[in-house]
């Protein structure tokens, strides 16, 4: 076998309370491209800000071929050959692609740049000239512009975080074809992280895979592994739902017909022909890695984002081209999954943030009773146990779990006839988890129609009743939950349908 | 090991607002206090003069009020504004426009009953200083353009616009060159109350409990302050951030040019570039020290009309007026520090 050319050994790093990694070992052979593959928040960037100097590890070591490395940083990393191309670009918009590449005192082409450039252009089909500005390309190039930084700065190591999550199709493939090129003939050592199934099997030949921060499978080669194994590694098995299912279901409560959104510039995600209906005492379940879409439906569904295709019915009322506030006298609540930004209004008091559902009901016109708020906010934090000692405080001050409770408890105190709620527990701890599912569970019995988009498939699999799996905006596959199991979730959730 | 972080304390209460205002006082009289001794004067007895001369008498009292109506109306307005955390730095040009606009509906018509003649001219007061910062808040709502540069240059917009007028069509032949438009008649001078005071102080007072009624006890005020917190959590809770962030501004306006119609109709009885004398600018000072707290704009803005008029009184024995400007800057640096260790606490951090 080769030999190792970089090595991380039992590297622990955590943040505030949060273990991102634990105990994780990771190598690289030289030439080779390997594949980090894990959902999102199971560690894979923070490896990679370890290796190249960024982020300091707690404990381990780092060691280049054979030899231990003191404190890495990154410019020690530089000159070791380790570069990095980050999810959000580091290039400087306004100067110009030969300036970019040639910024660091890392660069070595200096009298024969224009050599250099060409034949890396041609790897990479960039058909752009080297004056062109940042500024002037597409999210693709600039993608072609970064690696090509690390190529310029003499990096022999080269770590990709997710580079296809901005890419189309087509690009995707130009890239695969270009890591190719580099690791044959330059002998580039190349890290590929992404959470797609498809890509990893089809731009890599050996993989690494990490679950909450915990490498749990080392060094699979790709030509043998299984679709099937991969997901369970990376998605881990599923606790059986002691969830009761066999509650009432009522008639249809809100229809989503034929909704589609065409994806412009301003970083909203594309929707595809969605149809979808939620009966009363039902919850569907909306499974799809994070940006394919969910956030878009659930605002089109709520009324936030105005500018779409489609029809949406709550309640056998057509509210398509209702406003916020009409939906809501339906009695819609929406749990947003940007819980301090939308959901609650940062730098604003708990008091205020506790009425934003129903602040009407405290006023007598043109006035505000803060009597009637804080008798509000008393009910909320009784009902729904949140701890805080300050109404007036700011609502940054509540733990997340508190927050998420206040949230979720001004959204659900009014028993709402349809929920939708976006990643309702993300990044809660295990019995701040619980008590939320509780009060999902009970409104279900209410006979709420519930819409639960999240991205935990244990969470999906409890609550659940049927479920969708978004993908690229379209729905791509439909399971009633007795036949759902995370192998055909998880692939359906990358994009394979058998 | 153990670390030392800065927290940030759950709630910044009235109270200690005020304390940071105290600390920076004290430390703006210390400052001052040095600079009289450089220049050989006895500090105590500067400040007692200034003190004596501000609030001493009834006359002087009711001068220094005075000077605290337009500091408090404008700085009201600069603290309506901030409630959707925007800034008003043009309130210099605003209360400019507000006595343009009341000296142009006071030439252009005529009514016989004084008090509605007067009601109406402050109301074109109000509405000239939400005229002025019309063009800075359709560009905010409309563009997303900083609202702090574009009231800031509306204010030399205005200003020139009172030279030209003041210079040109609506200079006063009998003002010996001095460029001034003509005093207005005394049917329309605002009554006075007691020794010098202006009604307008009164005016003053009722549109204090206004734009604190406005902006903690108003639903339009809730709605204010959830749009101010995040322009997505008032899409998401059904509330026109943008048609919030308007009527702010030009209420916020308006409290401005009602100032420049109260000093017109009060004191100065005449449109000249000495309407306001950086009340405007003073009003941000005014309303950073308070956090933009109403009752607060209008306790410090009495303090800084006493100083005012306590900078200009000590000149008569040869100290320059500028040690009151001193203060009250060095007041702002002062209360601003002071809040940091208010608003802060130094917390221990266990490793691990």
């Amino acid at each position: 076998m080769n030999q190792k050319l970089l090595e991380a050994k039992n590297i622990y790093k955590s943040f505030g309370k949060i273990q991102a990694l634990n105990n994780v070992d990771f190598y690289l052979y030289k030439g080779k491209i390997h594949g980090l593959l894990g959902e999102n928040g199971a560690g894979k960037s923070s490896l990679m800000n370890i290796l190249s100097g960024i982020y300091q590890p707690e404990k381990g070591s780092i060691i280049y071929k054979g030899e231990k490395q003191k404190k890495l940083n990154p410019e020690s990393a530089g000159k070791l050959g380790i570069g990095m191309v980050h999810q959000e670009f580091r290039l400087i918009e306004n100067f110009s692609i030969k300036d970019n590449l040639t910024l660091s005192k890392a660069n070595i082409y200096v009298n024969d740049f224009e050599e250099a450039f060409k034949k890396y252009s041609e790897i990479f089909s960039l058909a752009a000239n080297h004056d062109t500005l940042i500024s002037e390309l597409s999210v693709g190039e600039k993608q072609k512009i970064e690696i090509m930084k690390l190529i310029f700065n003499n990096n022999k190591i080269m770590l990709l975080d997710e580079p296809t999550a901005v890419l189309t199709p087509h690009e995707t493939n130009q890239l695969k074809i270009s890591l190719d090129t580099l690791s044959k003939e330059d002998e580039k050592t190349i890290v590929f992280i992404t959470h797609k199934l498809k890509e990893i099997k089809e731009f890599t030949e050996t993989i690494f895979v990490m679950k909450n921060g915990e490498m749990v499978a080392k060094d699979l080669e790709t030509k043998s592994v299984k679709d099937n194994d991969l997901v369970t590694l990376m998605m881990g098995e599923i606790t059986k739902s002691v969830v009761k299912k066999d509650n009432k279901k009522g008639e249809i409560k809100l229809t989503v017909e034929n909704i589609s959104l065409k994806s412009q510039d301003d970083g909203f995600n594309n929707l595809d022909d969605i149809n979808l209906n939620i009966k009363a005492g039902e919850i569907l379940g909306i499974a799809g890695v994070s940006g394919n879409g969910q956030v878009e439906l659930a605002n089109i569904i709520s009324g936030i984002h105005p500018n779409f295709e489609g029809k949406v019915t709550i309640k056998g009322q057509d509210v398509s081209e209702k406003g916020v506030k009409a939906r809501k006298k339906l009695n819609l609540s929406y749990i947003p999954e940007n819980r301090l930004g939308v959901g609650l209004a940062p730098g604003v008091s708990i008091l205020d943030n506790s009425v934003v559902k129903e602040y009407f009901s405290a006023s007598y016109g043109p006035h505000l009773s803060t009597n009637k708020m804080v008798n509000y906010l008393n009910l909320l934090i009784k009902e729904f146990s949140i701890k805080t000692d300050e109404p007036k405080a700011e609502i940054s001050t509540l733990s997340g779990g508190n927050m998420q409770k206040l949230l979720m408890g001004r959204e659900l105190i009014s028993n709402p006839e349809v929920i939708i709620a976006a990643q309702p527990t993300r990044g809660l701890d295990v019995s701040a988890v619980e008590a939320l599912h509780e009060l999902i569970i009970n409104q279900r019995n209410n006979g709420s129609a519930i819409m639960l988009i999240s991205e935990d498939l244990d969470e999906l699999f409890k609550l659940s009743d049927r479920l969708l799996v978004l993908y690229e905006g379209k729905i791509i596959k439909e399971f009633n939950i007795n036949e759902a199991n995370t192998n055909n979730v998880g692939l359906a959730m990358a994009g394979v349908i058998e | 090991m153990n670390n030392y972080i800065l927290s940030k304390k759950t709630v910044v209460n009235d109270l200690a607002t005020f304390y940071s205002f105290l600390i920076g006082l004290i430390i703006a009289i210390c400052i001052g206090s040095v600079i009289l001794l450089i220049q050989d004067q006895n500090p105590i007895s500067v400040f007692s003069l200034m003190l004596k001369l501000s609030v001493g008498s009834i006359n002087s009292l009711s001068s220094s009020l005075n000077k605290a109506i337009p500091l408090i109306l404008a700085g009201l307005g600069i603290s309506i504004m901030n409630s959707v955390k925007l800034w008003n730095i043009g309130a210099e040009g605003q209360i400019f426009l507000g006595a343009i606009a009341v000296n142009l509906i006071y030439i252009n018509i005529e009514i016989y009953n004084s008090s509605l003649f007067i009601l109406i001219l402050l109301i074109s007061g109000f509405v000239g200083g939400s005229i002025c910062i019309l063009l800075p808040a359709i560009t905010k709502v409309v563009f997303g353009v900083n609202e702090i540069i574009t009231t800031l240059l509306t204010n030399y917009i205005i200003i020139g616009l009172t030279i030209y007028l003041v210079n040109g069509p609506w200079k006063d032949p009998k003002s010996l060159n001095f460029p001034a438009a003509a005093y207005v008649g005394e049917e329309v001078y605002l009554p006075t109350i007691f020794g010098r005071l202006s009604s307008g102080f009164l005016i003053c007072i009722l549109f204090t409990i206004g734009a604190y009624y406005l902006k903690e006890k108003s639903v339009f005020g809730y709605e204010m302050r959830i749009a101010g917190g995040s322009a997505m959590t008032a899409i998401y809770a059904g509330i026109n951030a943008r048609q919030k962030a308007f009527f702010a501004m030009l209420i916020g306006g308006g409290f401005a040019g009602l100032a420049g119609a109260i000093e017109l109709l009060s004191q100065t009885h005449r449109v000249s570039i000495g309407i306001s004398q950086g009340f405007g600018y003073t009003a941000i000072i005014v309303a950073a020290i308070t956090g933009m707290r109403p009752i607060g704009i209008f306790l410090v803005g009495c303090l800084f009309g006493a100083l005012t008029i306590g900078g200009a009184v000590i000149q008569t024995i040869g100290v320059s007026s500028y040690i009151a400007e001193i203060i009250q800057a060095t007041t702002l640096i002062g209360a601003l520090v002071s809040q940091f260790f208010f608003t802060y606490q130094i917390k221990e951090v266990k490793d691990g």
